[in-house]
This record gives C-alpha cells, structure tokens and sequence, in this order.
C-alpha cells in the first residue's frame, strides 16, 4: 500500500471541492445557525451570550467551510486533512465555541459543518429504535417522531437546537430527561470517522458482553477521538397520559428530602423540577411561595395507570415533608416553558451548572450562596435530573438591586462559585478525573497521531 | 501455547516482599486449579483425562490495591503476563494462562467497605462473593438485583470485567447499568478511579470501558454500584402462549408499555416440551414431583432450597436426605444416570445413557421431531414465566399493567405455581453439569441479542446453525425495549466433541453476526469467541487495541483474550 500523498495547501480548497462540490466550500464565515426559540433561553453561560450576539466563531487565514453530504464525505475529508497536514473540527449547530481565532501561520482548518447530513436513514418501530444522522437537530427529530405517535424523550428545551452528534459529543447532564437520561444513554450504536479517514460503526444491539462498550470511547470526547457521522438511538412511545403537579415545601432540604423519598417509592417522572425560594418566586410568581421556601414541580407520563401512581408517590412524598399543594396553573405554566411552548421571561439563563453528589445537594447549593453573598451578591438555585449519582443544580446570581449579575461581575462570581462548589464536593462541567488524562492523551495520539482532531496541537506530535 | 520463559526463583524473589509467603503458591496442585475456569470444552478435554495445559507460573493473593498495583509493576518489569481471577465460573476460557504468568486471585479482597441505604450507593471490593455479598446487602435492607446463575462463586470483580447479567435484569440492568464507578490497576501499574465521586462530565466513559475488558486493561479492585431497596412485593405467574412468535410479540408488548418486569422468560417449544411439559397429567411444580421414592441425592448435586423467610436467594442445602424432584423427561433421564443410584439401576442408566447417546447423535432427528412431537404431545406451545417486584404500590399497578398487556396479547394465565417453582429451582440447573458430563454428554450455553426486528431472524438462524450437530433449546430472557436476549442450550456426545464443539461456535457465532446479532450477551469473550471478534466489531477493533496500548503498552493484561493477541508487546 503506497504512503498516503501530501497535499499543498494550495491545493487543498480544489481537493476540497472534488470531494463536496463547489457550492459547498466556502471561506465566508459560517452563516448564523438559527437556534429554535425553544432552545434559546436554555443555553447558559458564554455560548449563551455568543449567540445571541449572531457572532459565528472567526475564521482564519487558512480556514474552510466544508458541508459534506454523507459520511463518505466526511471520510474523505477527513483523510485529505491528515495528507494536508489540516486540521478538522466539527460544527454541529454552531452553539458550542466550535472555533477559535487560528494563530497566524497556524495549520489549516477545515470547520465541517453537518447540516446537510441531517436524515434518518431508518425508523425501526418494531424495536422503537432510529438510526440518524449527526447532523439533525433533536427539534427536526422531534417533529419527524411526534406525528407518529413517538418521541425522542422529555428532553428539555436547551437539547432541541443541538445536532444529535453535538448532544454525543459534549456531555451535558443539564439537557437530560428524568427518565430516559442523556441522549447519549439513548446510543445503541454509532458511526464515525477515525483520524486517519477510516470509517468505524459499533454494532446494535440492546446490551452485549463483547468486551467494553467502545462506542464510550467517542460520546463525550468532545470530536477530539472521531467525527461522529450517525448514531442509532433508541425512542418511545408517546405517553398515554401525563400528570402534572406543583407543592410549596417548608425548606430546600425538605423539598430534596420529599423527591428522595419518592424515588426510593420508585416512582419514575418524566421531569422533576426542585426551585429554592427566591428562583421560585422569579419563574413562577411571588405568590408562589416565601423565600425561605421551595417549591417542587412534577411532570409523570406513560400508562395512565403509572403515571398517576408516580403522580401520587410524589405527592404522598410532599405531603409527609409538610409541602402543600399549589393550584394547577403553577404546574402547568412550568411545562409550557419546560416543552419550549411558551418562553421564560426569566432571561438571562442560569449562569452556573454543577453536578452535586447525592446526599450532598443541599451543601453544594448552600456554599455557592455564601459564596455569591461574600461578593456582595445573591445565588438563585433550582435543582433537576436527580439519580443515584446526584443532581444537576443550575446558580443564578442576582444583585442586591434585584438584577442578575452581569459581564465581569457575573464572571467574578461564577468563578468563586465554582470553587466554593468543588470544595463542598460538586463537580463542575467539563471536568474530568485527573488520574486519566495521560490515557486520554494517550488515547488520543493512537488514534490520531497527526492532530487531525487536535487545531491547537495541545499535545506532543507522536 | 507457548509459556513466556520466566524464572520461577527470580518471580518469587520480586513477590515475595509483596504478598508474603502465605500468598504466593507455586505448588504444582495450585497452578492445575488456576489453569481453567467452566469452560465446557476445557471440561471436555478434562473428562478425557487431559489436564489443562495452560498453567500460570505462580498464584498470588493480594490483599489490597496497593498489593495488586506492585505486583503489576513487578510482573511489568519481569515482562510476565498477568491473569486476574475471582470465582473461575466463567465458561469462556477467560482466566486460561495461555502464556503463563502471575494469577492474581481477587478473593482475598472481599470487603464490603460501605452501603449507604439514602444515596443507594455501595462500596465493595473485587473479590466479594455473589453470595455473601446480595446477603449483606439484604441485612441492610438492600440489594444488587443481580442474580446471575453463578452466583454463588463468582465475584463482583468477575462480573465486572465481563459485563454480566442476572436473571432479574429487565428490571435492575445489567451489571454495567448498575456500576456508579470503578477502582482498577493498569496494565501501567498506575491504580485509578473513574466516575468518582459522580459521574465525570467530559471525555471517554471510562467506567464503561474497562466493564467488559476481562482483564485485558486493567485488574479492577473494587466497585461503587447502585443498590435497591429490597423489593416489598414480588409477584410471580406463569403463562402460556401459542408459539415463540406470539411470546416474542407479547414480551415487545409490555416494554414498549414503558413496564418493567423483573423477570421475562420465554421457553421455546423444545425447551418447554423437556423441562416443563408434564407427564402422566403431573403439572410441574404442581406439587412434590419427585417419582424418585426416597432416592438419596449427592449433597454436592442439590441446588440451593429457598430460604425459610423468602427472599431471592435460596440457602445452600442443609446436611442430610431430600428426596430430589426431578424435573420433566429429562431431569427424570439424568436421575437415572446420577452415580448415586444402586447398581442395577446404575446399569438400567449406562444402558439407557447409552440409547440417549445414540440418539443425539443424529441431532437433527432430535431437534426435528422434538418441535413437532412436543406440539403434539403437549399441544401448549410455549411456557412463560413473568416476575414483576419492587416497592409495593407502585409493584401493584404495575404487575397489574403486566398481566393484563399479556393476556391481551392471547397468553393463558397459569397461575403463581409455575412462576414460584422457577423462583425455588432456578439454580438447580448448573448442578447437572456433572451427571450430564458424567453420561458421555457434553452441555454448553449460547447467549445472543438483538433487536426486535431482528429477533426472530436470529433465534432461527442460530438455532439452524447449532442443530447440525447438537440437539438445541431455547429461551427468551434479558427483555430490553428495543430487543432481547436469547439463550441457546445445545447437548452432544463428548466422543469426537471437541471438533463438534469448534463448528458449533464457529458456525453459531457466524450466523449470529450476520444477521445482525451480537456474539454474547452476558458471558462474555474469553479465549472462545475471540474468533468472533473482528466480525462483531469490524474497524471499530482500532478503539479496542488502542486502549490496550493506552493501558496496557506492554500487553502483559491477560493476553489472548478479546481477540488480542496472545504475544507480549515487548519483552523486558
């Protein structure tokens, strides 16, 4: 087999075009992805403010807007990049910082944005499975299922604008349904394309014992290890019915008390919401209850049967924490905003997201707040997505004149925040265990030994 | 294969500071117990009077991860390989020294160090018996929902590295739906921690992917695994339905209703006919079957009876006679065959052993005239068991939502008796390894997956593939909402076996992989499937060996097994 023949860079946008056609390589920068108006209140923190200012990332000097059309394409793309010395990075809906300024004289940067890769390649409804491309929104999912009669999950708005490979890469516990998990707990199988323009598919099937679940190699390695083309994602069944129901609890501990309680009940809602005082009052209305309070919001679906004993197992749960039910509007209003029909006049979205063990839910929500208040400032929290692991706790941070926090101030505290939450034991996004980096890093050079994946060369060259 | 050449007196000497003379064995009668696991077709060669082949060099017992992490950074610069062990139950060859090298047995390292009833989260050490640990977890009103058939002697660390299942998996997972983390020693030596204290929120699922690395990455040394409260109500029933493609519809059913039974069994028409159809109008488990008039049965061939107070795991049998109840025509033919019995009826047994074997040796006689005479003369299609437990309200309506999607779906309600009787006897079943062997048969277990759609594709093709040579049954188990498990049990003569046994696995897993089965369930690879391998994962095996060289650059991590090489990456 002949060694791969490099290609000068000046050649590269003629390479480039014979692969996806002309019209589908461009130096323009990317043109501003429009986000759904569901999922536009949902995305927190800088990726937050970028789009909403219609900044696409900048392109550099030596940088391409490539659109394949398969994950042919993609293949090939990626085998010319290596020939060429350039690097890929993938630009799912374009939310996530998906590009940063190329230094000057920087390699090459083909940004492959996956638009048109947006198809399902097959509804199984027998085994209530999909196989889609990584292209496709969760929102175009959603509106290609619903019609007949299925559903990706109860996923929250912030999921809807983001391309399936976008939610498969980035792990986000915050866009998670209470039932059905992540997206990626939805993966049975995937397609990508490894740095050296091979083309991999994972096998489906529901569960096997054929050594470690290699697909877990790629779900959250954020496209550094393969470009994720398609993925084979299991769905449901529309529910048969679905409950809501809203309770004031005497205290946040109470309130996380009674949701413990009713999952040891086994009760399995769709979502589950848990506000503190202050953040309840701001989404739901001052009357909703004092600030020392808290406020738990269900959402049960499925057989008609079950989901009423879930709603029940919830309520019985309140009840014996001392909450007392609060009248229908206040459940149904929050799952108008929760399914994106109705948008949250509560504009900025939270500013911080951690992950609290369990059991420690209540101490990680109360050292974020000293923290926001030695700095002068006040910390909102609702809590959601609890499982055996812990809770998702989203920090607003409000000043004392009663606007949330803003450009550096907000920054400030987030940061102080986020220390004081890591200390009190959370764990904060985009972190990972430490003892595995260098088998990452290592991971990383096998498989892409040239920094295909890699724009910054963050690592020594193999 | 060929032993990596290693000083036996320079292994000792780097050892020896490690664990101490009480445990490091390089005993002759130490290294046999360690060269196989129950692997049927090493049990093929033993019951020839062949002795496994594949020894280790040396067995040692660590004590604590620190000991595992030394010894694995000993065997490193010795470029010796490592083979990790907990109870050696499993059936794939997985813990065959097929170089030689250190044994690190786990079982020395049994602590269960934490169980916290309000996180619902354990903290338990590799080497846990199955056993002791679910009843430690029941003392603290707990438990793991993993009852896998072995669970009596294997280990957590066992199940771990081969992504096993219990029989109660539609409703608890698999074991890898229930590990919150995982402790391991590298194959660098470096001892390290995945998903603690939560599950990490960027970068590879490393948890995920040393489940099911039997070894080959790392030797995992203690686990955080999600428990249950122990369930308030279990509901147990029997049903029986027309074909296995209606049982296989009405199953789909009931998951695709978001239910979740704990346990979903379907039996083919020959495996129902064999095992559950019962003769002269005597329903099993209707009742003291046993036509055995006080027959003494071999302490060591009883399974476990249920325990006085319920709960899911029966109790090892108490000293002393119990009549055994055998279990349709062919418990009743293996009684007969058992060593325990006088010798005129030990002779009425070589002699009808030996028509058995003449008959299965035309397997496809068998298997043809098995589905047909057993419609015949059963004229009932297929048996199903379904269990359904958990807290008790939320257990009521759902047992309810259940029974009524079943009966929908056109099963007949059989009543509890059948559901029960599975519930007492399931363990019964690997206790006949021994008469089976001992009757100049060979038994052995295939168990694939996939969806659905694909479902019935496979049970047909599988079941083809094996039933040239073997006679088959099978049963429908592990229900999942986007498919299902099937579990194929094939018995042929042991004479001529091990060739028989190769194409039965070759052409089995073939058949598998081609219609878009997965080769294994929950039993995982070992050295078995390794062939299989590269047509499960296709280019995706560049993940698999690039974790290797990530965890383990000098291939000493169990070699030979996952289909990797069995060759050290580099010598010392």
């Amino acid at each position: 087999m002949n060694a791969p023949v490099p290609v000068a860079i000046e050649d590269l946008r003629a390479a480039l075009e014979a692969v996806v056609g002309q019209s589908h390589v461009s130096r323009r920068s990317l043109p501003p992805r429009k986000v759904p108006s569901q999922a536009r209140n949902q995305i927190t923190g800088d990726d937050a403010v970028r789009l909403r200012r219609g900044e696409p990332p900048a392109i550099g000097a030596a940088a391409w807007l490539v659109q394949p059309g398969s994950a042919t394409e993609v293949a090939e793309i990626v085998a010319l990049a290596g020939r060429a010395g350039a690097a890929v990075i993938p630009v799912g809906s374009g939310a996530r910082a998906a590009g940063r300024d190329a230094p000057a004289g920087g390699r090459p940067r083909l940004y492959v944005d996956s638009r048109r890769m947006s198809h399902v390649l097959h509804l199984d409804e027998t085994s209530l499975v999909v196989h889609v491309q990584a292209g496709l929104t969760a929102l175009a999912l959603e509106r290609i299922l619903v019609p007949r009669g299925l559903t990706l999950g109860d996923f929250p708005p912030s999921t809807l604008g983001s391309t399936i490979g976008g939610l498969l890469a980035v792990r986000t516990p915050g866009k998670s349904s209470a039932r059905h998990g992540t997206v990626e707990d939805a993966v049975l199988g995937l397609s990508a394309v490894l740095a050296d323009g091979r083309t991999i598919h994972t096998r489906v099937a529901p569960r096997r014992a054929s050594g470690p679940d290699l697909a877990r190699a790629l779900l959250g390695s954020e496209g550094r290890l393969g470009f994720i083309t398609a993925a084979v994602l299991r769905i449901h069944r529309r529910p048969e019915a679905r409950f809501l129901a809203a309770f004031a609890l005497p205290s946040l501990e109470d309130a996380l008390a009674a949701v413990r309680l009713a999952l040891r009940e086994e009760a399995a809602p769709a979502a589950l919401r848990v506000f503190e005082g202050a953040d309840a009052r701001a989404h739901l209305g001052e009357s909703v209850c004092d600030e020392e309070q808290a406020v738990l919001l269900v959402a049960t679906a499925g057989a008609t049967d079950l989901a009423a004993c879930d709603r029940d197992l919830v309520a019985s749960a309140a009840t014996a924490m001392g909450g007392a039910v609060l009248d229908d509007a206040v459940a149904e209003k929050w799952w108008r905003r929760r399914t994106g029909q109705e948008r949250d006049p509560q504009a900025p979205p939270p500013a911080l997201q951690v992950t609290a063990p369990a059991g420690r839910e209540a101490t990680v929500a109360r050292a974020v707040a000293a923290a926001a208040e030695r700095l002068g400032a006040r910390a909102r929290v609702h809590v959601s997505r609890f499982e055996a692991d812990g809770a998702v706790e989203f920090f607003t941070f409000v000043e004392p004149d009663g606007e949330v926090a803003a450009g550096e101030r907000s920054a400030a505290i987030r940061a102080a925040a986020e220390q004081a939450a890591e200390q009190a034991g959370a764990i904060l996004l985009g972190s990972s265990p430490p003892g595995l980096e260098p088998y990452e890093r290592q991971l990383e050079r096998l498989l892409d030994p040239h920094g295909v994946f890699d724009p910054e060369l963050t690592r020594e060259p193999a | 294969m060929q032993r990596v050449a290693l000083d036996p007196d320079r292994l000792r000497r780097e050892l020896l500071p490690i664990v101490g003379e009480r445990r490091l064995s390089m005993r002759a009668s130490d290294l046999a117990s360690y060269g196989r696991d129950m692997w049927p077709r090493l049990l093929i060669g033993i019951a020839a009077g062949r002795l496994p082949a594949d020894l280790p060099h040396v067995v040692v017992w660590p004590e604590t991860e620190r000991e595992v992490a030394a010894v694995v950074r000993a065997a490193r610069a010795l470029g010796a390989p490592i083979v990790p062990y907990g109870g050696g139950s499993g059936v794939c060859g997985g813990t065959v020294p097929v170089l030689g090298g250190v044994t690190i047995d786990l079982k020395r390292m049994a602590e269960i160090r934490s169980v916290d009833r309000d996180s619902l989260l354990c903290d338990v050490e590799a080497g846990a018996n199955g056993e002791r640990f679910e009843r430690e977890l029941n003392r603290r009103g707990t438990t793991l929902g993993h009852f896998p058939s072995s669970i009596y002697c294997s280990t957590v660390g066992g199940w771990l590295a081969c992504r096993a299942a219990g029989q109660m998996s539609t409703k608890y997972g698999k074991i890898e739906d229930r590990v919150a983390g995982l402790t391991a020693v590298t194959g660098r030596g470096d001892i390290i921690h995945t998903d603690g204290p939560a599950r990490a929120l960027r970068g590879p699922d490393w948890t995920q992917l040393l489940v099911g690395s039997e070894g080959t990455l790392a030797v995992i040394t203690s686990a955080r695994l999600r428990v249950s409260p122990i369930p308030e109500l279990r509901i147990l029933r029997g049903f029986e339905i027309e074909s296995v493609a209606h049982g296989v519809e009405a199953i789909r059913r009931v998951m695709h209703r978001g239910l979740r039974p704990a346990v979903v069994r379907l039996y083919d028409e020959v495996d129902t006919f064999i095992n559950h159809v019962p003769l002269f109008g005597r329903g099993r488990g209707g009742g003291a079957a046993g036509d055995d008039k006080g027959e003494e049965r071999d302490p060591l061939e009883r399974a476990p009876e249920p325990a006085a107070g319920g709960g899911a795991l029966p109790e090892i049998p108490p000293k002393g006679d119990r009549g055994g109840a055998s279990e349709g025509l062919f418990g009743r033919a293996l009684s007969l065959l058992s060593p325990g019995a006088e010798p005129a009826r030990r002779l009425a047994g070589r002699l009808r052993s030996g028509a058995i074997n003449a008959v299965l040796s035309r397997p496809r006689l068998v298997n043809g005239l098995a589905g047909p005479l057993a419609e015949k003369v059963s004229r009932r299609g297929c048996r199903l068991i379904i269990g359904v437990e958990g807290a008790r309200i939320r257990t009521e309506v759902e047992a309810r939502l259940v029974m009524g999607e079943l009966e929908r779906a056109g099963a007949t309600d059989l009543g509890e008796e059948p559901g029960r009787h599975w519930l007492e006897h399931r363990y019964d079943v690997s206790y006949k390894m021994s008469p089976v062997f001992r009757s100049g048969l060979f038994v052995d277990t295939m168990e694939v997956a996939a969806t659905w759609e694909r479902l019935m594709d496979l049970y047909r093709a599988v079941r083809q593939a094996i039933s040239e040579h073997a006679v088959v049954m099978a049963h429908f188990s592990h229900a999942y909402p986007e498919g299902c498990s099937i579990y194929f049990t094939f018995f042929a003569p042991v004479v001529g076996a091990e060739k028989t046994y190769d194409a039965i696995w070759q052409a089995g897993m073939a058949a598998a992989s081609r219609v878009g089965g997965t080769i294994s369930h929950h039993h995982g690879v070992g050295l078995l499937k390794g062939p299989a391998m590269l047509g499960e994962h296709r280019e995706a095996m560049a993940i698999l060996r690039a974790l290797k060289a990530s965890f383990d650059p000098d291939g000493i991590m169990n070699p030979g097994k996952l289909g990797l090489p069995a060759a050290l990456a580099r010598r010392a």
